[in-house]
Parts: structure tokens; sequence; C-alpha cells
């Protein structure tokens, strides 16, 4: 509960929404300031979040009853080692512009973990020191987590000529 | 969610679970109900037709009624107190339950309802607790053929009489009846009487349980492996609202979808059966005088063959649009015919009318699906086709590129078609056209596209892809800008919603069309168990 | 190694000596080698492409994904219950953990997370550590291989197969058990299993003492261990470390202490910590974890109380056979659940257990279908593999087996 008024307190309107459920707290955050609101949540001493526990996205397009918009997601799933406390953190991401601040500088294990979201869902990460596809390969054509991606499609692998 | 209604004489405001609504006038509760999310369960009653209150199933506590009384059956009333789901009538609820399975079959393995059955649902909604009876099951006929499409098995039948209301409702023709009584009393057609109304497969649609099952479905697939696109069926210019149910690449059946201003919850069969043209018949590939051809050459060879008409005898050169294809691939042609060739003889094809399937239900006598949208695409320019039939006898063509396979042409105009310098269509289907054509390219059929289409009543609606393009073949917007290329004309269009937005900012009828949302393929099992 | 000695004077006989022999060494420029993505000493199918000057490493590009499964995609199109065989070839040497991980998942999510009957939870704690013990096994053992020592792999490895041995004889299967279920676990223990697995702890610890001393006093291996692969425990947390890897920093993060789930806070065990954060620390951990672990298994012998082994709920758990078959209303609960899947009130849930490399969570996003609408697992040891090249760096080509075989890449779970 601390983290999440430490949070609202701090950011006021940028924290769009907060919640608390199965005993996890959330808040999502408006996506220009997403890593300035990471930034403070790490270093801020009574948040405290060191760790990086997990960072993907969700395509809500096929939620339902009618989709979602913004159609993206970007999850953070934040932990203090010190305080022992959790919270998730998201952003919501536009299908149009989908983009949103690298978190590398903040924790370089971001690293692959941006990568993946960048290869499955196509959502690329600014500031990002290689945003390579990491488990498909370079030549795959589209983000397969994507909804609209179907699970059926098959792609030859076909080397480029390089 | 839109803000409630304020009260007025022709609304009420009652309370259901403790929660206020406010509904029109003569609502039912448990519409009311619904309005609120509150799920109340039901067999019989379905929004499209008469509540008969017979399956008891939906039954609510009344404040001040001694009784439960049936929520499908009891119209609102104002300072009403009900409630949906106290122990009392959870209690009813699961006791119905428990009676309506003593004698149901276990027959779910086999039973084409499985996996969308009503009684599966709310049974493993509000009770799945094992039953208390233990007497053997009462048997009855279970394969009774009641009609051209549907077979019957009374054993499964729940008596929710539903069909019978599709019948007597929807199709004005009463074929069905209840007969004998009590534990024996079975769903049957009426004395010398067959179920082969035109509208008979909307009983299979609302029959709770596996009791109808339409020929053309059982045992082809089950339900839950299918998925669904929402779409639009092309039998006729009504345009019914639909579900493209498909799995593996093929279609499996059309099931209609609620629209209140085009075809409430119901379809004909014949539009049922549409699907089956999409998997017969179809061209493969491009030809080049009759034999198979890459595309790259066959779009070469067309512009060839088109381009010493174009350039020497421009006003002999015709298109021909169709009301059978979407409103992207007819506004692509029009472009490059108008726009890009400067052609003057313009066509509109599709089949011929049909006027005794109409009636004042869905069927309609016109039976394509877009003439209203090719005619505003064609700028007012499109002819009909005994005019295209005339010119082609009279001699007053030399070349002709054609949108759409299908032509209703005199047999002398075919036979002139089949005379051209150049003749190129692009078709869904071999037939005697595209077998006289100089060159024919595959074109991809309405469950393969995205699109639009507008219907008779000048309503614009949305086609959806299910299907990847049959074979070889391509969205006509797509053929239309490649061709368009050779031609020397600069179609850049890469999908068809780029030709849907520069189509609304020019045609007229379509300004305020809209594209709709994104929609990925449901899988029917995880569509919330239908039921 | 002493490198401040002169090098030796190499002379070919019948030759005559260089004159520039012993000058400066010869000059080197990078090149770049491909280790991998079969490289027969990494334990892993990963591709390493190094930019080496001579033997050493100056930079590297850990390329992963050959191993990829579409485990999200899949889990996206399956009911909860389909999930659990992808989940056992998540960390395919320690299948019951991702199974458990995942079945508390969803079942915090349903809200039945505090109803599940306690004997289940045991079983649960009992087959995910013996999993844990053949994780640690394997990743030691083949690590040691790898360095020429073959004589303890055989005799871990030993170890591990009888333990795979009990879990096939309680799941069926030896290796992808697919053993736990929403609302508890597919079968009871077998007969005679506490009994079992006493005596295999018995032979266990003495298996590992045994490697353990072949391993500890052997020079090379010690050489090759101590001091390679280096990482502080700040620099770790940043990299998003958990597990042994990070324990052997000095940090003492282990779920199970510090947020104890199943009936791991009836038990009395250590958390090993290293201090160096080296190779050998992260090997040190390991072993003594092994130990901690069958201190677990004995006290959960003892505990565990009879009674049920899966929930009473027929909407999560599915009817006995005899019901299916003979009556409408068993079918119609079997159907519903194996079809339509159990269906879970829409939500989300981040949930996180100790896995064999660090803490395994399930991010699930429920969109009150029976299936899951998203299935995200965080791979423990994609993290830590992320960042080899910052521990290889400036070192020799050869510290690449130790340290990567310490970081216990999983191919099955990196990847997914």
């Amino acid at each position: 509960m601390l983290a999440l008024e430490r949070l609202k307190e701090r950011f006021g309107p940028a924290v769009l929404h907060t919640a608390s459920a199965h005993g996890n707290e959330m808040a999502t955050v408006e996506r220009a300031r997403s890593k300035e609101i990471l930034a403070f949540l790490r270093d801020d001493a009574e948040t405290a979040f060191d760790f990086l526990s997990d960072l993907t996205a969700v395509d809500y397009v096929a939620y339902p009853p009618a989709g979602r918009e913004p159609r993206f997601e970007v999850v953070y799933q934040l932990y203090s080692t010190s305080k022992q406390h959790r919270l998730r953190v998201k952003v919501g991401v536009p299908e149009d512009h989908a983009e949103v601040a690298s978190v590398t500088e903040l924790w370089p294990g971001a690293g692959w973990l941006e990568r993946e979201v960048w290869d499955l869902y196509g959502i690329k990460f600014a500031g990002h020191p290689d945003l390579r596809r990491i488990l498909m390969y370079d030549e795959f054509v589209g983000h397969p987590l994507r909804k609209d991606y179907p699970k059926e499609k098959r792609q030859p692998l076909v080397r480029r000529s390089t | 969610m839109t803000a409630a209604p304020a009260p007025t004489p022709q609304t009420v405001t009652l309370k259901i679970d403790g929660r206020t609504v406010t509904v029109p006038k003569g609502t039912n509760v448990l519409e009311a109900a619904r309005q609120l999310g509150i799920d109340i369960s039901y067999f019989c009653y379905h929004p499209g037709l008469s509540a008969p209150a017979v399956c008891r199933q939906c039954l609510v506590e009344i404040k001040g009624q001694p009784k439960l009384a049936p929520s499908c059956y009891t119209p609102v009333a104002d300072n009403m107190e009900v409630f949906t789901a106290n122990e009392k009538v959870l209690l009813a609820r699961r006791q119905m339950l428990e009676f309506t399975l003593v004698n149901h079959p276990v027959d779910c393995p086999i039973c084409d309802k499985a996996g969308e059955c009503t009684l599966q649902k709310l049974y493993f909604d509000w009770d799945s607790k094992a039953s208390r009876v233990d007497v053997p099951k009462v048997r009855k006929p279970k394969v009774v053929d009641v009609g051209p499409n549907i077979v019957l098995d009374q054993e499964r039948c729940i008596l929710c009489t539903r069909c019978i209301r599709v019948c007597d409702e929807v199709a004005h023709s009463s074929q069905l009846t209840m007969a004998l009584r009590g534990d024996r009393e079975v769903l049957t057609t009426a004395p010398g009487q067959k179920l082969d109304n035109p509208y008979s497969l909307n009983t299979v649609d609302v029959c709770p349980v596996g009791a109808l099952t339409a020929k053309d479905f059982r045992f082809t697939m089950r339900a839950w492996e299918l998925s669904m696109v929402p779409s639009i069926c092309t039998g006729c210019a009504t345009g019914c609202n639909d579900e493209i149910q498909f799995a593996a690449g093929r279609i499996y059946r059309l099931y209609p979808r609620h629209n209140p201003q085009v075809n409430q919850y119901w379809m004909c069969d014949e539009g049922r059966f549409t699907y089956h043209e999409i998997h017969e018949g179809r061209m493969g590939a491009p030809t080049v005088a009759g034999a198979g051809a890459p595309w790259e050459q066959a779009l070469g060879a067309a512009a060839h063959k088109l381009l010493a008409p174009l350039t020497h005898d421009r006003a002999r050169v015709g298109v021909v649009l169709s009301a059978q294809a979407s409103n992207e691939d007819n506004f692509a042609l029009a472009r490059l015919a108008f726009d890009g060739l400067g052609l003057e003889r313009a066509y509109v094809g599709g089949r011929p009318p049909r006027p005794e399937r109409a009636d004042k239900i869905l069927r309609h006598a016109d039976v394509n699906p877009n003439a209203a949208g090719a005619l505003a695409v064609g700028r007012g320019q499109l002819k009909p086709m005994a005019e295209l039939s005339a010119d082609l006898e009279r001699g007053a063509l030399r070349a002709l590129l054609i949108l759409g396979e299908e032509l209703s042409l005199t047999a002398a105009g075919a036979q002139a078609a089949a005379r051209l310098d150049a003749l190129v269509v692009l078709a869904c289907h071999e037939n005697e056209l595209v077998r006289a054509a100089h060159v024919a390219l595959p074109l991809a059929a309405w469950a393969e596209i995205d699109g639009t289409m507008v219907n008779a009543k000048h309503m614009v609606q949305r086609l959806r892809a299910a299907l990847p393009p049959a074979g070889d073949a391509r969205p006509g917007w797509h053929i239309v800008s490649l061709l368009g290329g050779k031609l020397g004309f600069n179609l850049s269009w890469t999908e068809p919603r780029a030709v849907f937005r520069e189509m609304v900012d020019k045609v007229p009828l379509l300004r305020d069309a809209q594209w709709g949302r994104t929609h990925v393929p449901i899988q029917l099992r995880f569509a919330g168990s239908r039921g | 190694m002493e490198s401040s000695s002169k090098p030796l004077r190499r002379v070919v006989l019948g030759q005559p000596v260089p004159a520039d022999l012993d000058d400066e060494p010869l000059p080197t420029e990078p090149m770049t080698i491909n280790m991998g993505p079969s490289h027969p000493a990494t334990h892993g199918t990963v591709r390493i492409v190094l930019l080496v000057d001579g033997e050493f490493v100056q930079d590297a590009d850990v390329q992963v994904g050959f191993l990829h499964r579409c485990f999200e995609k899949e889990s996206e199109h399956a009911t909860y219950t389909q999930v659990f065989p992808y989940t056992d070839r998540l960390n395919y040497v320690s299948p019951m953990l991702n199974n458990v991980g995942y079945a508390l998942a969803v079942e915090k999510l349903l809200g039945i997370d505090q109803q599940i009957p306690e004997r289940a939870q045991y079983i649960r704690v009992i087959v995910g550590e013996m999993s844990r013990i053949t994780d640690h096994l394997t990743c030691n053992g083949a690590s040691a291989m790898e360095l020429g020592a073959f004589t303890p792999f055989l005799y871990l490895m030993k170890a591990r197969e009888w333990l795979y041995e009990l879990l096939e004889e309680v799941s069926g299967a030896r290796l992808t058990h697919s053993y736990v279920r929403i609302g508890g676990v597919a079968a009871d223990l077998t007969a005679g299993f506490a009994d079992k697995l006493r005596a295999i702890l018995l032979k266990l610890r003495e298996a590992v003492r045994d490697a353990d001393a072949l391993l500890t006093k052997n020079k090379i291996f010690r050489l090759r261990m101590d001091d390679v692969g280096t990482i502080d425990g700040k620099t770790a947390i940043a990299w998003g470390w958990t597990g042994p890897c990070l324990r052997s920093t000095g940090v003492a993060y282990d779920v199970r202490k510090d947020h104890p789930y199943l009936t791991y806070d009836r038990f009395d065990f250590e958390v090993p910590v290293g201090s160096r954060g080296d190779n050998f620390d992260r090997y040190a951990v390991r072993m003594e974890e092994i130990q901690q672990s069958a201190k677990i298994l004995e006290q959960a012998l003892d505990q565990i109380p009879a009674g049920p082994i899966l929930l009473d709920d027929p909407q999560i758990v599915l009817p006995p056979k005899r019901e299916v078959y003979n009556t409408i209303e068993g079918m119609i609960n079997h159907f519903k659940l194996i079809i339509d899947g159990i269906r879970v009130p829409p939500g989300e849930i981040y949930s996180y257990t100790e896995g064999g490399n660090g803490e395994l969570g399930f991010y699930i996003v429920s969109d009150g279908t029976g299936r899951p609408y998203k299935c995200r697992v965080r791979p423990p040891c994609f993290t830590i593999v992320q960042t080899l090249p910052v521990l290889i760096k400036g070192r020799q080509i050869a510290d690449i087996v130790p340290t990567f075989g310490m970081l216990n890449m999983i191919g099955g779970e990196c990847d997914r």
C-alpha cells in the first residue's frame, strides 16, 4: 500500500489508475513519464524497488467484449529486496505509436526483456542500446504474440542473402 | 455505460437484487435484469420470440408474491422488488435442472450441440451436483427425419417449444407441434407437414439442446473446434449479419448474428448454404489462353492484350463492375477504368433477380449482395446487363475487363464476348466466360477478404476474412492495382482499408461509413460458453 | 597462472633460431569466433559469438531462442489445465517446481489458494523439493563433467535417477510429470513412498558427499572455478539475478523464506549464501541447497497429514470416471471442464515461487474464459544468462565453460 501512496503523492495525475487484487498492487502510469516514474520508484528510499523482476506486455485487442484501448500494456514487475514489497507498474501503449522509454539505464537486466517484448509484440523501446529480435530469428516477419497473429500461421525460414 | 434513462410515464423503475433499474414499460423482468448484467437462466425464452414460460428455469422471487414467478413472462412494474439469486430461487433453479436431466440421454460425446449446449451450460453454472433420481430413462426415437435439412432426436428434446415458435412467428408456417403428455411428450411435425420452410434451420440455432440438428452440419465438425469472425451473408441484397464459423481453412457453417435493423436473430436456409461455393469450383491460378500461368506473366499478358484496343479504339473498350464484389474491389476497378484508362463504357454484372424467392421476412428478389454499392462507386455510368448483351451482339465492343464471372448475358451476347479481341476476367469460380477469356485472374471470394458491401436498405456493412484466399487467388482491389501498374496507372494501396479510406472520401453514399475494429477470430470454446 | 616469467623459447630442431623470438609477443588481431549453438562443452543450446584477442574474450553476443516453442502463444490457445504439460517443458530438470508455480498462480486467481487440502500442499512441497535436488544435481554434475570430472557427474546422475524413479512412480512419467492439478495433485503418493524417499535421501547424501569431496579438493576444478565469473550482489540484482546464482553473491533472497507459500513456513531450513559471487560459490550454494532440501523433505514426510489430495469443487475438479460414463450430470461436468476449461474470473496475477534457478514467476491475465488471455512465465535463467558477457569479458575462452555452466541455462526455460 505504501508504495502506491508514495507514487500517487509524488506523481498525482500521471498515475492513471491504481488497483489491488489477489495480494498484488498495481499502478497504471502515463506513458510519457514512465521512465521518470520507474526511476523514482527505484531510487526513492521508501519504495526502493531495486529489482526489476519481470517486464512483459499484453495485447488487449481481443479482450472481451470489444477489445481495450490503448491496445498494448507494457508491464513491469518490481520488487524491493530491502523492503520486500512488490508493485506492478503498467504503461498503456497505443497501436499506431507502439513505443515506450527503455529502462535499460535503470536496470541493465531489462535489456533482454525489452528485446523479447519488441520481438514478440513489436513494441519499441526508445533508448535501448541493442533492440534486436531475441527468441525469433531475424528474418521472421511479424510479431507472434500479437493477438492478430494466427497461431496456425507458418513461416519458412528463408535466409536473407547478406 | 450509458446513463440510466430518467423516469418518464413510459418507463418503469424497479429493484432487482437490491439494485435500481429503469426500463421501458412492458419489458419483462428477465430483460430488465440483463440490463444490470444479472444473468437469469432460461431455456424456453428467446428475445426474438413470444414467451410461453414453459421451462420454469427463469423463476425469480418477487416481493409480495407467494410463489416464484417466471421472469420471462412477468412484465416489470413500478416499485417491484425482485430477487434473482436468493436461496429459494437458486434451489428452484437447481431442482428444475435436476428434473430436466432425469430423462436426458448421456449423449454429449456424440451430440452435435455439445460445447454450445444451453443445458450443459446451465447445469454446469448453476447445479453441477449429482442427481438424486435413479430410475431408468424414458427412451424415444433418436433419428426422426423431419424435413430436408433437419434431423430430430426426440430423446434429447427438453420440450421448450422454441422451434415451434420460430416456425409460427418467424417463418409464418406452422409445421411443428407437441404430441402426447407427461414424460412421453415429444416434439413432432404437424400432421401431414414436413419441416421445410425457408427458415427451418433457425430451429436448430434456437434449440437449447441437440434435439434438432442440421443435416448440413451434423457429424462434420465439433462445435467447439470452430472459430468465428463476424461478417455478412452474401446470398441476397438483405445482407443478413452472420458469423462465419470455420476450422482449419474450411467453413463449416454460417450462423445468424443479431442485428435489429437487418435480420433480427434469423437467417434463411439458402443463405446459410452459400458457404459451399467458397470451397467448390474455385479458380486455382491465373490462366492465359486457358493454360495456367504465374501471376506476373498473366498480368503482363492481360495488359498486353488490352493495350492495343486501348490505344487505337478506346471507345470500344468496356469495363464490368460486379454486384457480387465488395465496394473496395468495385471502387478500385472504377478508379482504373475511369481515371486511369478513360473508359466510357461501363456495366454492372451480377446474378439475375429471382422474384419467386422474395418474401416479406428476409429473402430479397435481388440475389446480389452489393448492387447498391457497385452502383454507388460506378459514378452513375453503369449500364445493366441487357445493354451489355446488346452492345456485344452489335459489335460495339472490342475488349472487356470484367470483375466477377457471373454475368447474365444472352446466348448471343456470350458468344460475342468469346470473340472479343481482349477478354480479361477477374473470377472466383470457373465457368464458360472464364474459359473463353484470354486472361483469367483468380479472385478472393467474400469469406477471404476484408471489405464492405451495401445492402438493399443502403446500409454499409463489413465483410471480414475468415480464410486465406483459395489457391493463388488475390483480393480484387489488389489485382486491379497490379494491373493498373502494368497499364501505367499507379494505384498504390497496400491494404483494403486504404482503398476504403479513399472511397469514403470520394463516394457520397459511403461518406459516413466506418471500417470497424480489428477482429481477431474467436474460438467458440472460449467464447464464454455461449450455450 | 604465473604470467611474469619469460615465455619459453620454442625452437624447431635443425632450423636457425629466429632473431626476434625473445622480442615482443606476436601482434594479434581481434577475431570473431562462433561457439555453439551445439557446443560439446555447453549443456544448453546457445550460440555465443565471441570477439577474441588471442585467448582473451573482448566481447560476446549471447544468442538464445533455439528452443523457443511458443509457450505463451500455445498457452493462450489451451485451457488452464492443458498448460501443465507445457510447464513441464520449461525447466525440464525440475518440472514439478514449474507445475507447482503455475498451479499456485491460477489458484490465486480463482481465489481457492487457501482451500487447497493440506495433504496436497505437502505433496507439492515434497515433489517440488525432490525436483530442486534433481535440478542442482544436474547443474553441478554436468558442469563438473565439462571441466573433465566425469566421476562426480556419474555419482550425481545416479542419485538423480533414484529421485526420477520415485517421481515416475508417483506421476507416471520420468521427466514430464504433469502431476499437479488446479485444486491439488493428480494422484496420491504411492504406498511405501515415505520409506523409499527416506532411503533415497540417505544414499543421496552419501553420493553428494563423495562427489563434493572429489571436486572441492581437486586443484584443477578449484582453479577453474575460484574467482572466475565473479559478480557482486548489487550488480547481480540490477541484472535481475535470483536463486542460487544471486545467493552466491551473499544476497539471501529465497522466495520460500521471504514470502513463504504452501507449507514452507513450517519447516526448519537454512538459506545458504556465498561470499564472493564466483563460480565456486554458485557450485557450493547448490551443493548446500541439496542438503537443505533433503532436510525439508524429511520434515515434510514427518508432518504430512492424511486427507484428500484434491479440492472438492465440481466446477474445478473432474468428476470420477464412473459418474462420467454413467450419468448425464457427471458427463456434463467432465465435458465442460475438458472442453471449456476451468473458468477463471477476469483479473490478473503475478505469482512467484522459488524455482530451481530462482524466482519463477507466472503473470496470468484472465478474461473470464477457460484459457489464459496471457500466460507469461518469468524464466529465472533468462535474465541470468544475459549477464554472461559481463562475466567473461577480459577472461580466457576456457573460462566460458565453467561460468556458463554455473549460470545453469536451461534452454526450455530460457527460450520457452
